[in-house]
């Protein structure tokens, strides 16, 4: 063995040891950062965030009026939609800037990224259509019709199921990705918005904005099997990683209520900023939620009891949606 | 005659724009308004004022009239008549815990008011003898689409918001120290 070899065994050993002692929240050791990047709208910045040392490491320029954004699986890229300019950002991560931006549709909204980063889904918001977009080239390769303002969006790629979340028209749109044929809709409550499935992928959860509940679908049926009362305007989503729980924001509450799957039941609240909008679980089981109006995250440790934001990240004006990227 | 001819050509027109205006859409990219102000008067006497949700008009002076169906517990609604017409509000709940009602656009009136959809909070907290009224709003342009007409516009919603909200703080101040 090298010296060389020896040392760096010697230093990962260290590594481990230091964050076994310290841990205590599974499932662990293995997450030394969970990187958020955050969309701040009224900024045209995107925020990479470091959740577990609640620091920033980059701020990024973009073009004006960002929206949603999703990474690549190896954490390379990250894909920026901007509605108001009909323009979809690549980001190079790596080197902290846009490397380019592409027209896509009318006012492209939702964004996901599928077939291991060569391809998008964008919901078009005006054009109520689901378009898929070659993610190198930024050029259409197909689209199929959805229900009025689509919005939000997630993805079952073992399944090949796509799920959007039609504002308007209060329902989501189930597609088959590979034929890109739409194969159902799903009523809803008022003005779905954003969603997040289970890990499992067997249920949808669905944040209607207008009707102040969170409606679970049972994706095996595609039939709604539960509406939840949740708070004032729900915006955002998000479930952990054992899907035992999902957390969802109140937006004109100022609140964050989690979910029990198991008996659909509400079992904790927490106060968090004012506005807050999207919300994501990472890796490690930190809950992030942005504050719209508070330029701020709340980063907060789910299992806790009662549950509260141990950190606070100040981020540049107006952050809405967030993306986990991957370490 | 010739000026009945008028209000009717008038009404007509705004009830084609009404038509191709999108109808109860929220575009993607919200804005905000929030205002502050100090009034010499006590926070539970300002509540008072600010939690009769159907009595807007006895201190806002943009507020020509108001229709109340509901009272002042979550789940009522007004509808304020404006200088260019009507709008509808909602209130979604009333904390006098934290002297704090929040409320939303029911019925859009781009005439009216330059919005498509906003939510609203207003707060009251006591400082010193006084109190301190934080009015905030999230909104949307009043035509979502990606390229609006100068009156229907990020800027024009932003003025309007921020001028109804300034003016009504106004309003709430000189109507608490009247008292």
């Amino acid at each position: 063995m090298s010296v060389a070899l020896r040392q760096r065994l010697a230093r990962r050993a260290v590594l481990l040891a230091g964050v076994l002692l310290c841990g205590g929240f599974a499932p662990g050791w293995a997450y030394e950062t969970d990187v958020v990047a955050v969309v701040s709208q009224q900024a045209g910045v995107v925020t990479l965030v470091d959740a577990v040392a609640a620091s920033v490491l980059a701020a990024i320029n973009v073009p004006r009026v960002p929206a949603a954004i999703a990474a690549d699986p190896a954490g390379r890229r990250l894909y920026v939609t901007h509605p108001d300019l009909g323009l979809v950002s690549r980001i190079d991560v790596a080197g902290r800037r846009v490397e380019a931006s592409f027209s896509v549709g009318k006012e492209p909204f939702g964004i996901t990224v599928i077939e291991g980063g060569r391809t998008l889904l964008v919901s078009d918001w005006s054009d109520d259509a689901l378009i898929r977009v070659n993610a190198a080239t930024g050029r259409e390769t197909g689209r199929v019709a959805v229900g009025k303002s689509p919005a939000g969006l997630v993805v079952d790629e073992s399944a090949g199921r796509a799920y959007v979340a039609d504002r308007e028209s209060d329902q989501v749109s189930v597609v088959d990705i590979a034929t890109l044929r739409r194969v159902a809709t799903v009523a809803t409550g008022r003005a779905p918005f954003a969603l997040a499935l289970s890990p499992d992928g067997r249920e949808l959860y669905v944040a209607n904005v207008q009707s102040n509940e969170l409606s679970i679908i049972d994706t095996a049926t595609d039939r709604e099997a539960a509406r939840i009362r949740i708070g004032l305007m729900p915006y955002g989503v998000a479930v952990t990683g054992d899907g035992a729980r999902v957390a969802v924001t109140s937006q004109q509450s100022g609140k964050v209520a989690v979910l029990d799957r198991a008996s659909r039941q509400v079992v904790a609240g927490m106060k968090v900023g004012e506005y807050p909008e999207g919300a994501l679980i990472t890796a490690s089981g930190r809950l992030v939620v942005a504050s719209w109006a508070d330029d701020s995250l709340c980063i907060a440790e789910l299992r806790a009891s009662p549950p509260a934001c141990d950190a606070q990240v100040m981020v540049p004006a107006g952050p809405r949606m967030m993306a986990p990227l991957a370490p | 005659m010739l000026r009945r001819l008028l209000i009717a050509s008038g009404l007509l027109l705004a009830s084609l724009l009404s038509c191709l205006l999108p109808a109860a859409a929220h575009g993607p990219t919200p804005q905000r308004a929030d205002e502050t102000i100090v009034i010499e008067a006590p926070a539970d006497q300002v509540w008072k004022l600010v939690s009769a949700f159907g009595s807007i008009g006895d201190w806002h002076p943009l507020v020509k009239k108001v229709a109340v169906t509901g009272g002042d517990a979550a789940g009522g609604e007004r509808t304020l008549t404006l200088a260019k017409g009507d709008v509808t509000e909602g209130l979604d709940e009333v904390d006098p815990g934290a002297r704090r009602i929040s409320y939303r656009l029911l019925k859009e009136n781009v005439e009216a008011i330059p919005v498509s959809f906003y939510t609203a909070t207003i707060e009251v907290k006591p400082t010193g003898a006084g109190s301190e009224v934080t009015w905030s709003a999230r909104f949307y342009r009043a035509d979502t689409t990606n390229e609006p007409p100068e009156e229907l516009n990020d800027a024009a919603a932003i003025a309007a918001m921020t001028d109804f909200i300034k003016q009504g703080l106004a309003g709430l101040k000189a109507k608490a120290a009247g008292k």
